[in-house]
């Protein structure tokens, strides 16, 4: 990782970290704030798919099927972005589903690593029995509508954590001459 | 390639060569080591883990691919399954990005296998078996990057099985790893499709499923790359001439011949065996393995063991700090670090990031 890689990975973790922290603050007012994040995530995301595309995915075989993808992807940015008043129990809804889903994958894997006898399954568990708890909470505050802010803040400050590590990882390969 | 080739051939090729039985028995263990060799089997026997020479399936499930992740994904395909062919290549109207992932292309006669075969002179045997490993695996793997990439190792349905008589059958992909291929219906397990550029899923020849690792099989397909061209592999062809460069590359390693050099291969050397090569190769089957090992046994007039991945390992754990290095797993962590650097500062000096970089220290620590 090249040392503007490194600056750039740190301070979109410290960013992440910040925004959490001030949606948890004022959560009743957050709503608005999450699906703008929401719109303006997929709108970029869909920008960066055609930019993609038209960088690099135009000339591979097949390459037409990552256009569609990456227009579709910002309509649904856009389309996002108009809605004006969500019932937060909907936002609940695709959290449980994203934690539920995100926990059950983890703990597959685990069984699988379990079973050809890895040893470094155990922080994979954890994350597993989090993303489950975390659908859980859901679930149980699902009439709270403050819930969802602090369920989605808190995958924001995990986010942004793992990046802010990742900005500190080591890249050095040493060999013997 | 597998380990009917990787073991078995590697030893015919080795004693066609001039080397011992029990020589070639180490040249031939060695190179089957190289898909063996990773971070789980190291951290086992408390190895250096940079000498790790493969990734377990697990372990790259859980490999992450921000560009730390990819560097330590490349560094391991591209330095020892898929040998970048030219690092140097030019195409127009393609930016840095693409260019980065279409140089790392494994192709056999590179600069970089000529690299590769010096650095395992006067050397152990361990290095050169690692060295007949990153060669053979030039010609399998051939058109494919050491690098998770959508744009470079992608492909589509477009697979047709040519026959002797070139006769076109449609070859079908299924994802299911636990079942074998079926020869018969050509059905074939791969990969899944992945639309993300760096997904782990998009490395190496997983699109193409095992296709690239069978001797036998002559097919045509549409690299992501190629502009909508037609490949043709011809698998027994391209074995045979792996088999005949490692014969070559062999000799020069022990001294018979003065420099290597790229298309060169020893046709003359397997003359009297032409016929029962070529059978091996073009028959039909998942594995070569007792053909090869039947074909070994009568050049060699001795037994040839199956691999046993533990033969080693007490003998490794057991070694004292110092004495490790001695060891016959010692040797070959230091051949397979030695040409993860090389691999690693060639790709560095070219100008591309996707492998990291090495830094060098002398044997004796001091840094350089």
């Amino acid at each position: 990782m090249t040392r503007l890689q490194k600056i750039k990975s740190f301070l979109s973790g410290f960013t992440m970290l910040i925004f959490a922290i001030i949606l948890m603050l004022v959560p009743q007012d957050s709503y608005p704030i999450i699906i703008l994040v929401i719109s303006l995530g997929l709108i970029f995301y869909g920008l960066k798919i055609l930019i993609y595309y038209f960088t690099m995915a135009r000339y591979m075989v097949g390459g037409k099927n990552t256009l569609i993808k990456g227009v579709i992807i910002l309509d649904f940015g856009f389309l996002a972005g108009s809605l004006t008043d969500v019932p937060a129990i909907y936002i609940l809804m695709y959290l449980i589903i994203i934690h539920a889903f995100s926990g059950l994958v983890d703990i597959l894997r685990v069984y699988e690593s379990h079973k050809y006898g890895a040893r470094s399954w155990k922080l994979q568990l954890i994350h597993g029995i989090v993303n489950i708890a975390l659908a859980v909470i859901c679930i149980i505050f699902i009439r709270n509508a403050n819930t969802a802010v602090y369920i989605y803040c808190l995958g924001l400050i995990y986010s942004a954590i793992i990046r802010m590590i990742t900005a500190f990882r080591k890249t050095t390969l040493i060999f013997i001459q | 390639m597998q380990e009917d080739f990787h073991y078995y051939a590697t030893y015919c090729a080795a004693y066609i060569a001039g080397y011992s039985h029990e020589e070639s028995l180490d040249i031939c263990y060695s190179a089957q080591f190289v898909d063996m060799c990773s971070r789980t089997l190291l951290s086992k026997l408390r190895g250096p883990l940079n000498a790790a020479t493969t990734q377990l399936q697990l372990e790259m499930m859980d490999a992450r691919t921000d560009m730390i992740g990819l560097q330590d994904i490349t560094r391991i395909w591209s330095s020892f399954h898929f040998l970048p062919q030219n690092l140097y290549a030019k195409l127009k109207h393609r930016n840095k990005r693409y260019m980065n992932k279409y140089r790392l292309i494994c192709g056999p006669n590179g600069d970089l296998l000529v690299k590769t075969i010096e650095l395992a002179k006067d050397k152990s045997l361990q290095h050169i078996g690692i060295a007949m490993h990153v060669l053979a695996d030039t010609w399998a793997h051939m058109y494919f990057a050491g690098t998770p990439s959508l744009v470079i190792n992608n492909t589509n349905d477009y697979f047709y099985e040519i026959s002797d008589n070139d006769e076109e059958r449609k070859i079908k992909f299924r994802h299911n790893p636990g079942t074998p291929d079926d020869l018969e219906k050509l059905l074939y397990t791969n990969s899944l499709h992945q639309g993300k550029e760096n997904s782990i899923m998009n490395l190496g020849h997983g699109r193409a499923g095992h296709l690239p690792d069978y001797s036998f099989i002559k097919y045509k397909y549409l690299p992501a790359w190629g502009e909508y061209e037609e490949i043709i592999k011809d698998n027994p062809s391209d074995y045979r001439k792996a088999f005949c460069q490692m014969i070559y590359a062999m000799k020069y390693l022990k001294g018979e011949i003065d420099n290597f050099e790229t298309d060169k291969y020893d046709f003359e050397a397997i003359a009297e065996w032409e016929s029962r090569i070529d059978m091996i190769l073009r028959k039909r089957q998942l594995f070569a393995c007792d053909d090869w090992k039947a074909f070994g046994e009568e050049l060699s007039g001795k037994s040839i063991e199956d691999f046993d991945l533990e033969k080693y390992q007490s003998e490794y754990i057991d070694a004292s700090k110092e004495q490790k290095n001695i060891t016959f797993l010692g040797k070959f962590f230091d051949g397979a670090i030695l040409q993860k650097s090389m691999v690693t500062s060639e790709i560095f000096k070219s100008g591309n990031i996707l492998a990291g970089f090495a830094k060098s220290i002398s044997s004796e620590g001091g840094a350089i």
